[in-house]
């Protein structure tokens, strides 16, 4: 049996987005089986409390491994959620709005590929929305880290959606791993490929051709680096642009989306400045991964350095803290650049049924 | 938590769209379900079946980004969706065939889609409380704001819901009161309370009223001021018609009330309305109801019940719309056990009863009426009139004692302090005024009634019935009593009585007005003959 553990409190109004913050606790609580309580939800946003994103991703965390909720309806400002034990299976669960299906899986993957289960999860949602990280993405950035690691996980994109359509589709596979190892990311390497890639639905071809013209003439990268992509009608509309930088160390992705009433080339001038502001500061890991490579680090161990932190990753360095206390530690590099370490020698004691530790 | 359920029409042009770009659109369908903050359980579309395309492109569209939400769609077909009465009927048809389940479920009904003539119907059709819901409104996304959403704004019509509102209507209603009460700040409860009723009546019913109670209670005063107070709310546009039933006799009672054509009956040289189409979009006041005649019972009934009827002699039908006031001081129930008082009509005019206490069933209620009879008095009078600290105490002492009788009740209350104001010299009243007054008033209740032609009244009416007569009454009572009783029949007695005016009127209804008159002290002509 399991001692009852306590309840760790969480102020959804503190940094950046309660959101991130819920979504963070909902993985942790799954990975060590310590229930939260989440306060003051958004309380400062003009819509506060529980979005319908965030209950989806609150019911899918209680599906896996069979929580007691309190508070999980829309507009809440307060959640209580108290974990059992960890389970696989297959579920399927749809996002309202045209919210992302991508945040939902990034709360369950951490949590269930190190629990030692074997799950199938359909999402159906956003699968490419803004503020959240692509399908593409993580596809092509951050699943093959997570593999490096010594995790199985897949993930398959059978239908894009976009905001405000949605009616995207994607399917989450974990099997269990044999152990997780550390990661270490310490330097980029040299950049092999440079793709730039137009993702088109239900707009005019014109408009994939000036944001990529664009880009490519900021960037000064070859002209066959560029691809447009025109998906069906019916999956519009929606415009998004990716770089992709294919280097020795990593491969990572920066995109910017097309938006009504915003020019093709601001869109395009918008993602050069991040992809050079990127390359600028030498380290290997971007703002954005930077924030989600924490849980997987503080779980299996491992360093990384990246650019200066953001506010989302410092107020996901303190949810984990929180959860998981002194784990990570960073350390200021040249640059303004920071290293993020996880000295741990032994896996993490596992929420789980199959798991020896419990 | 209930599950939160919206019923709306499909918006033929808002929710329309066929291509990718209608996700640019703001369609107000749609938006319902892609409020971030906000989810729909469960949304009932009307939609007219010539729309089917429009609603399956909905329901895919909803279904892709509001998995939370079930649609039911509600064939309602409306050949001309601008049709008020159709619009109307089949919304009400709808509603009266949704079975609610207000403890589970809340309703919603977005009043953004539709025609203008459709968003009226369900706004009544919300307002009477056929649907038991708030209503819902959305809007296109502001300007520069984030989504495709836009706003949601519910619209509860339960007004005292609204703090600021709750507030004016609490003054208002203060002021209603205080006009019923024409602004004399009554103490007794029970008074009070019966004014607070008559108050939500008046304001919102259209039924008759009956007031009961005994002479002089202010009957006919309380009839004028529910007259002022809907005409304050726009109830009433025609004028204030009072009648006093009992001085209606005859062939002329039945004209009196209700018109009659030229040469209608002997007399009638020209054509004339009668009070009841006079009183057409006004209140008809018909006091001392319990004196009507059989006859113009029924046509009263009649002219209630379909606001039409026919002037004497006429063929045609005039119609009259007003709202009835009946007063009575008599005991209508026993009238119509006894038969003289049609039950139908009494039925009819039973709805809102409202039983007036005498004065001195309300002695708390006396101060005030003084001074707000005084003030009436300076103002006819044109100059003001007060009373000395002293005479006041004096005076209220006395009225408000177990000793005042008030058999006259309001009426006489007034008479007394009309004396006063008149007799006060220099407009004030003082203690002599008073002193003299109190013995005027003394005299009129415990005088003893000289015997008139040997009746004693009390054998007929009882201690209590003479208590309530004025003295002027028993003296008459006494002596018409006497009269009969020197003859065989009421035919003949009321030629005796009714000498004079009989001839001038060329009408035999002596008899009839003999009748009437005993009626009015609940007495008969077998009565009178007998109790001897």
């Amino acid at each position: 049996m399991t001692e009852p553990q306590a309840m760790i409190t969480l102020d959804g109004s503190q940094g950046e987005g309660g959101g991130q913050v819920l979504r963070s606790a909902l993985s942790l609580a799954l990975i060590t089986g310590r229930p939260f309580t989440i306060e003051q939800i958004r309380a400062r946003r003009s819509r506060p409390g529980l979005l319908r994103q965030h209950l989806t991703a609150v019911q899918a965390a209680a599906h896996f491994c069979d929580a007691e909720l309190e508070g999980a309806t829309p507009g809440s400002q307060r959640l209580r959620f108290v974990p059992g034990a960890v389970r696989g299976g297959e579920a399927r669960f749809a996002i309202g709005s045209a919210g992302s299906t991508v945040l939902v899986a990034q709360t369950l993957i951490p949590a269930l590929m190190a629990a030692g289960v074997e799950a199938r999860v359909e999402l159906s949602g956003g699968t490419h929305n803004t503020q959240a990280p692509t399908a593409d993405y993580l596809t092509q950035v951050y699943l093959p880290l997570l593999r490096r690691m010594g995790a199985d996980v897949e993930l398959a994109l059978h239908r894009h959606g976009f905001y405000p359509a949605g009616g995207g589709e994607l399917t989450l596979h974990i099997r269990p791993a044999t152990a997780l190892k550390p990661l270490v990311l310490e330097t980029r390497g040299e950049v092999r490929e440079r793709r730039a890639r137009v993702l088109l639905a239900a707009l005019p071809l014109i408009v994939g051709e000036r944001e990529l013209e664009t880009l490519l003439d900021r960037l000064r990268w070859p002209v066959d680096a560029g691809q447009i992509e025109p998906l069906p009608n019916d999956q519009g509309p929606g415009n998004t642009l990716q770089a992709t930088l294919v280097a020795e160390g990593l491969t990572e992705q920066f995109c910017t989306f097309g938006e009504r009433g915003v020019p093709a080339e601001r869109v395009a001038h918008q993602l050069a400045g991040i992809v050079n502001k990127h390359l600028a500061h030498g380290a290997p890991v971007g703002v954005q991964l930077a924030d989600q490579l924490m849980l997987p680090l503080a779980l299996a161990g491992g360093r990384y350095v990246t650019g200066p932190l953001s506010g989302h990753s410092l107020t996901n360095l303190e949810t984990i803290g929180a959860f998981l206390p002194g784990r990570l530690q960073q350390e200021a590099l040249e640059q303004r650049c920071v290293r993020i370490v996880s000295e741990i020698q032994t896996p993490t004691q596992l929420n789980s049924r199959t798991s020896m530790f419990t | 938590m209930k599950q939160r359920v919206v019923i709306g029409f499909l918006g033929t042009v808002l929710d329309e769209g066929r291509t990718a770009k209608r996700w640019e659109r703001w369609r107000p369908t749609i938006a319902l379900a892609q409020q971030e903050d906000w989810v729909v359980d469960r949304l009932e579309l009307l939609y007219d079946p010539k729309h089917q395309r429009l609603l399956d492109r909905i329901e895919r569209d909803l279904a892709s980004i509001s998995p939370e939400t079930e649609l039911v769609p509600r064939a309602l077909p409306l050949a001309d969706p601008w049709d008020f009465e159709q619009v109307y009927a089949a919304l009400h048809g709808f509603v009266r065939g949704y079975s609610f389940d207000t403890e589970r479920e809340e309703y919603l009904v977005h009043i953004t889609t539709g025609t203008h003539v459709a968003q009226i119907c369900l706004f009544l059709l919300t307002e009477a409380r056929y649907f038991p819901a708030r209503l819902l409104q959305s809007s296109p996304p502001q300007r520069g704001s984030k989504g495709v959403g836009g706003e949601l704004r519910t619209i509860d019509l339960d007004l005292s819901r609204y703090d600021l509102l709750a507030q004016r209507f609490a003054e208002e209603r203060a002021a209603d009161l205080s006009l019923l009460k024409s602004g004399i700040a009554t103490l007794n409860p029970a008074f009070n309370r019966l004014i607070d009723a008559i108050e939500r009546v008046a304001t919102r019913s259209r039924a008759p009223m009956l007031l009961l109670g005994p002479t002089g209670a202010g009957k006919s005063f309380l009839a004028r001021q529910v007259y002022q107070l809907k005409r304050q709310r726009h109830q009433l546009n025609g004028p204030f018609v009072e009648v006093n039933c009992a001085t209606l006799h005859g062939e002329g009672s039945m004209a009196a009330l209700f018109g009659h054509t030229k040469g209608a009956y002997t007399g009638a040289v020209g054509e004339r309305a009668g009070l009841l189409r006079q009183a057409d979009g006004g209140l008809l006041f018909l006091d001392e109801i319990g004196d009507l005649g059989v006859d113009e019972q029924a046509m009263l009934l009649k002219a209630i019940e379909e606001k039409r009827f026919y002037p004497l002699g006429s063929d045609h039908e005039v119609e009259s719309d007003f709202q009835l006031i009946a007063g009575t001081c008599r005991d209508l129930q026993r009238d119509v056990a006894e038969g003289r008082f049609r039950e139908d009509l009494y039925a009819r005019i039973n709805l809102w009863t409202f039983p007036l206490p005498g004065l001195a069933e309300r002695r708390e209620d006396i101060a005030p009426n003084v001074s707000f009879e005084l003030e009436r008095q300076g103002r006819e009078l044109g100059r003001m009139v007060r009373f000395n600290k002293q005479a006041l105490v004096r005076y209220l002492a006395y009225a408000e004692s177990g000793e005042a009788q008030w058999r006259g009740n309001f009426r006489e209350l007034s008479a007394s302090v009309t004396r006063l104001a008149t007799l006060a010299e220099g407009g004030r009243i003082t203690e002599v005024d008073v002193l003299e007054e109190i013995e005027r008033l003394r005299t009129q209740w415990h005088a003893p009634v000289p015997s008139v032609g040997g009746v004693d009244l009390a054998d007929l009416l009882g201690e209590e019935g003479l208590a309530g007569l004025d003295r002027f009454d028993r003296m008459q009572l006494a002596a018409v009593v006497a009269e009969c009783r020197r003859h065989a029949n009421l035919s003949a007695a009321g030629r005796a009585l009714f000498d004079v005016s009989r001839i001038r009127r060329k009408s035999s209804n002596d008899a009839d007005r003999l009748r009437k008159y005993l009626t009015k002290f609940g007495l008969d002509w077998e009565r009178v003959k007998t109790d001897r």
